[in-house]
């Protein structure tokens, strides 16, 4: 067997050789060390493996994206939290109109019902706005019609709405500085559902 | 345990962590996501040498695997199947920027192409004395199709007929690009060396 012949079969080889592939590496120097210097490329390769590790954001972005597309499904303790499926960034702009929807269906449930028409009159609280001051004029009918039904229960809703308004103040700060970021856009939408709980409860243990 | 018992039982794992993600348990898709990040991303690293750009392409690689994770049926390895989107990722990649990715079927043995052998040259062996970081450079220097193949054999472990399914080449095109690689790759070595023995 020729060099040349040697190296065309070469590629093929696995562990194993023929008997005349080992009597040419037996009288061959040169075909020799070129085997032995292609097993030590390949030797070598092998602890280059899988040695190094992406940055974690890389995991937050891939499970963001699988959040946003409705691959996820929240474990059940925090379903609770989140009413109605998260919008992608791109239907943004529904959320300040999605969380008021939710307090004015509340508000009409209660009027349905008999109970303070003022809150009808008011119509809904401005968009997306919740101020540093004390309690916005829709929360203090709320106050008012708990303390007139359950006079009891008006601190501890007072407390929660307070709490609940301080929540959708950094949420809406957040949204504000990150308009693209999806999280800070589904922080915003959880703070919105969070004082629509408030509010649902609010007037479902207020009616006789 | 044995090893045996062991990659069985890893197997087992990875089952239950595929069937849970294809239901959409985020802790599924997370841990799926931990058992492979390495791999994908040493890959991709490797053929970018950025790594960003490999950040980049680890994310996108694991997003459409996990997108399709509903329609594996276990035909093949997951690992395989993932590799398989990783190379697609890469790959298109490198055609986004305008790097020439010659088709692997294309690459056909040619005289001007194969390193050059001389013959009765006194050269000493390259065994014992591969620099890491040399052997790095020089991968980073090789021509995508060669580096892909290498990677993918060489540093990943994978056999050729699995890399003919990752890549769509035929196993005797991967055996052959291998061998190319190879013999480039102690081509650039031995140059090193030679560059470094001459300095004062």
């Amino acid at each position: 067997m020729t060099c040349e012949e040697f190296e065309r079969v070469l590629p093929e080889l696995g562990s194993g050789h023929s008997n005349e592939l080992e009597e040419h590496l037996k009288s061959c120097l040169a075909c020799s060390d070129l085997v032995g210097d292609l097993n030590a490329i390949s030797q070598q390769a092998r602890l280059l493996q899988a040695s190094e590790e992406p940055s974690p954001w890389v995991w937050k972005s891939i499970e963001a994206s699988l959040q946003q597309e409705g691959l996820i499904r929240q474990p059940q303790q925090e379903r609770a939290r989140t009413l109605v499926p998260l919008l992608g960034w791109k239907l943004r702009w529904l959320v300040p109109l999605a969380a008021a929807f939710l307090v004015v269906f509340g508000v009409l449930m209660h009027e349905r019902r008999g109970v303070q028409p003022e809150l009808a009159k008011r119509g809904t609280p401005p968009v997306g706005v919740v101020t540093a001051d004390l309690m916005p004029s829709e929360d203090q009918q709320l106050l008012n019609t708990v303390a007139a039904r359950m006079p009891s229960m008006r601190d501890a809703y007072e407390a929660n709405l307070r709490s609940v308004n301080a929540y959708i103040r950094d949420a809406e700060q957040s949204a504000n500085s990150n308009p693209n970021d999806e999280v800070a856009q589904q922080y915003l939408m959880n703070a919105y559902e969070q004082k629509a709980m408030v509010y649902e409860m609010a007037l479902d243990r207020s009616l006789p | 345990m044995t090893d045996a018992k062991k990659q069985q039982g890893d197997r087992l794992s990875e089952a239950t962590l595929i069937e849970r993600a294809k239901l959409g348990d985020a802790e599924a898709f997370e841990s799926l996501y931990n058992l492979h990040k390495r791999r994908v991303y040493s890959l991709c690293l490797r053929m970018t040498a950025n790594t960003a750009a490999a950040e980049d392409l680890t994310q996108e690689a694991f997003l459409q695997l996990f997108r399709k994770i509903g329609t594996f049926r276990g035909e093949s390895a997951f690992s395989t199947w993932l590799h398989r989107m990783a190379v697609n990722v890469v790959l298109m990649q490198l055609r986004k920027k305008g790097l020439s990715v010659v088709p692997l079927e294309d690459t056909m043995e040619s005289e001007d192409e194969a390193p050059r052998k001389e013959p009765g040259a006194d050269d000493p062996r390259l065994a014992g004395s591969i620099d890491r970081m040399q052997l790095q450079k020089s991968i980073e220097a090789l021509p995508p199709g060669y580096r892909m193949i290498f990677l993918l054999h060489d540093v990943e472990g994978y056999e050729h007929n699995e890399i003919a399914e990752m890549v769509g080449c035929s196993i005797g095109n991967s055996k052959s690009q291998l061998h190319k690689a190879r013999m480039k790759l102690r081509e650039f070595l031995k140059t090193s060396r030679a560059e470094k023995a001459t300095k004062p």
